[in-house]
């Protein structure tokens, strides 16, 4: 429905303004909030301007951090979650395409048997499982690094199920005519398949990275190494304090920061993300 | 360049569905096959099985002089041209023609070459860079043709390579396959559901209907002789008419309405008081006006035809009618008057009249 009535836009701006604000206030009341200091939040009455404390705020986040709680500077947690959400993104695309793949375009026994595992445990969320996959992850020795954090959350039936989809609509004949042009499976895959698919390669990475970047639960468990935090749990426990002040120009700038990666994949993905939802090109 | 040889090829589905029944032909070197037939026949599953993309459950395919059964597709030295062309929609159209040499291992100059000739012969040197959602249909048909042609195969399998293209560029593009064919010399087998197709197209026909071959020759064999009832159905166009009759003595035939027809018995040779089945082209009939002057003692028992529309055609008509309970068509040409009044009979030359068992349906 798309009516052109000169006052027939207002209301509906008006609707979207209310949206935004709302959505946007706490936003802004963190960005300037990380720009004053302790003191000026802590007598609550926290202003609506920016503050002169920006520089020395975010310097010390990221590089020296707040030694109370956290013990290590906000920059190492970024990477962390940066490596940890990359990680996590790349394994499941690189780890469903694969699977979806096997599913969609060989025939073997039980086909159809691995399909319905893959997708039942889509009902499965990390927190169900998180006893055994503790104990593996544990007698493995991958606590307190990278691969722990990343592999438990690699498998993903959810971009299975996407992956499959897209491949049921590639017509059978691109698939014969390969075949006879001479192309292997492995040559379908990396000629035809994925140059197919970067749409919706790109639309999952922008989901999972942020799935993977939100991670809580699974490092606060397995983490324990001050320099292995992620900015996700350095964020509760710098707001977490006993016996002080909460420091909450860091906090803020803490969250300030934890907010910029998954806006900038957003932002500059965005085209291809849409693209990639609710595009089918053949 | 190579012959085709197919030697009592079957194909029997998991579930025991027999869609080929043991089929047998060759193509020689050079020539051009048509595999024709309805729906479901089993044509397309003939030709995939050629081209590698069927397991052959029993019989033998030789390309030359290999046995080709347990070939991988690309082994077969064959070019496969899809009824939906089957394009890769992310390259370009020289990388479309490019990728079965690339996958080959052929040196890049070679490609090039190769690709600019083939582009040359189908005048897609302007479209190259192009990618296959901004061609025309008839365009992307023509890179599909270009993907094939150049590899240089042993063979051309098409699969209905015409069918999504509307009736003009079909026909342009029927001349166009059948003049590339004749310059390459390559042995193809093509593909389709459509008679007329089958008969421009092919030095040798192959009807087929229910996993079986009616009928194998050249396209006026087929057309003059047809084999079967159901061949001399669908091989013409508007389809051969069928009148149930009996042969009352050599040369003569009782139709079901009482009427008699004559036919010539050198044509036919049908025994007498045999069941039969005769069949008149409708280009072979012509319609008289009953109880007009020239009206002669014998057409008072030429059978009657009541006509029920006629469809005017610019280039001719058709007129439907019965003869007693059976459909009929006759196609006039232009020069002839359209019939007037309500009562005719039809005249047909013995010689035209095909006789087929009543019961097998087979040529007498």
């Amino acid at each position: 429905m798309v009516e052109h009535r000169r006052f027939g836009n207002l209301l509906p701006h008006l609707v979207l303004l209310v949206g935004v604000l709302i959505v946007a206030f706490p936003v802004y009341m963190a960005i300037i909030a990380s720009t004053h200091d302790q003191a000026v939040i802590a007598n609550g009455q926290m202003p609506l301007t920016p503050g002169s404390q920006a520089y020395e705020n975010y310097y010390r986040t990221i590089v020296a951090g707040t030694t109370k709680t956290t013990r290590a500077p906000v920059g190492g947690m970024l990477l962390n979650s940066l490596i940890m959400a990359l990680g996590i993104a790349a394994g499941k695309i690189a780890i469903s395409i694969i699977s979806a793949f096997a599913i969609v375009f060989f025939a073997f026994p039980f086909r159809m048997a691995a399909f319905w595992t893959i997708f039942i445990t889509l009902m499965l969320p990390i927190e169900v499982r998180i006893y055994p996959t503790y104990k593996i992850v544990s007698d493995l020795n991958m606590l307190d690094s990278y691969a722990g954090l990343i592999l438990p959350l690699i498998a993903s039936a959810t971009a299975t199920l996407l992956f499959r989809q897209f491949f049921m609509t590639i017509p059978k004949e691109l698939v014969e005519a390969s075949k006879i042009d001479g192309a292997g499976p492995l040559r379908f895959f990396k000629d035809t398949l994925l140059p197919l698919s970067v749409t919706n390669i790109a639309a999952l990475f922008v989901i999972l990275f942020i799935f993977g970047w939100n991670q809580y639960l699974w490092p606060l468990l397995i983490t324990t190494r001050d320099d292995m935090q992620t900015i996700v749990i350095g964020i509760k426990k710098i707001i977490d304090v006993h016996d002080a002040l909460t420091e909450w120009q860091i906090a803020m700038a803490t969250a300030v920061l934890a907010m910029l990666p998954p806006v900038a994949i957003v932002v500059f993905m965005q085209r291809l993300f849409v693209k990639g939802l609710i595009e089918t090109e053949k | 360049m190579a012959d085709v040889v197919l030697k009592d090829v079957r194909k029997i589905y998991v579930g025991g569905f027999e869609a080929v029944k043991g089929v047998s032909f060759t193509v020689p070197d050079g020539g051009f096959c048509v595999l024709v037939g309805p729906s479901g026949c089993g044509k397309s599953t003939l030709l995939r099985m050629v081209a590698g993309l069927e397991t052959v459950s029993d019989g033998e395919i030789r390309i030359g002089e290999r046995r080709v059964n347990e070939l991988e597709p690309m082994e077969r030295d064959i070019a496969m041209v899809f009824q939906n062309y089957a394009l890769y929609p992310h390259m370009s159209v020289f990388d479309n023609m490019a990728y079965g040499l690339k996958n080959r291992g052929t040196p890049k100059a070679e490609i090039e070459t190769r690709v600019n000739e083939a582009a040359r012969i189908l005048e897609l040197g302007a479209l190259l860079t192009r990618k296959p959602r901004q061609l025309s249909g008839g365009q992307r048909q023509r890179v599909a043709m270009g993907r094939a042609i150049v590899r240089k195969p042993a063979a051309f399998l098409f699969d209905e390579p015409l069918s999504n293209l509307d009736a003009k560029l079909r026909v342009q593009m029927r001349i166009e396959i059948r003049k590339l064919q004749r310059s390459l010399g390559t042995t193809s087998i093509y593909v389709t559901h459509d008679q007329l197709e089958a008969m421009t197209l092919a030095d040798r026909l192959v009807v087929m209907n229910g996993g079986r071959m009616e009928q194998v020759g050249t396209a006026l064999e087929v057309f003059e002789k047809p084999a079967t009832t159901f061949v001399a159905g669908f091989i013409g166009s508007p389809p051969m008419n069928f009148l149930p009759a009996s042969v009352e003595a050599p040369g003569r035939l009782r139709l079901a309405g009482g009427a008699s027809l004559a036919y010539d018995p050198a044509v036919s040779g049908a025994p007498e008081g045999a069941k039969v089945l005769a069949g008149l082209r409708p280009e072979t009939v012509a319609i008289v006006a009953a109880g007009q002057q020239g009206q002669n003692q014998s057409q008072s028992t030429w059978p009657r035809l009541k006509i029920e529309l006629i469809e005017e055609l610019g280039m001719g008509r058709l007129v439907h009618g019965r003869i007693s309970e059976s459909a009929f068509t006759v196609a006039q040409g232009p020069s002839e008057a359209r019939p007037q009044g309500a009562d005719f009979v039809i005249e047909v030359a013995p010689r035209a009249i095909h006789l087929f068992d009543a019961a097998s349906g087979a040529r007498l």
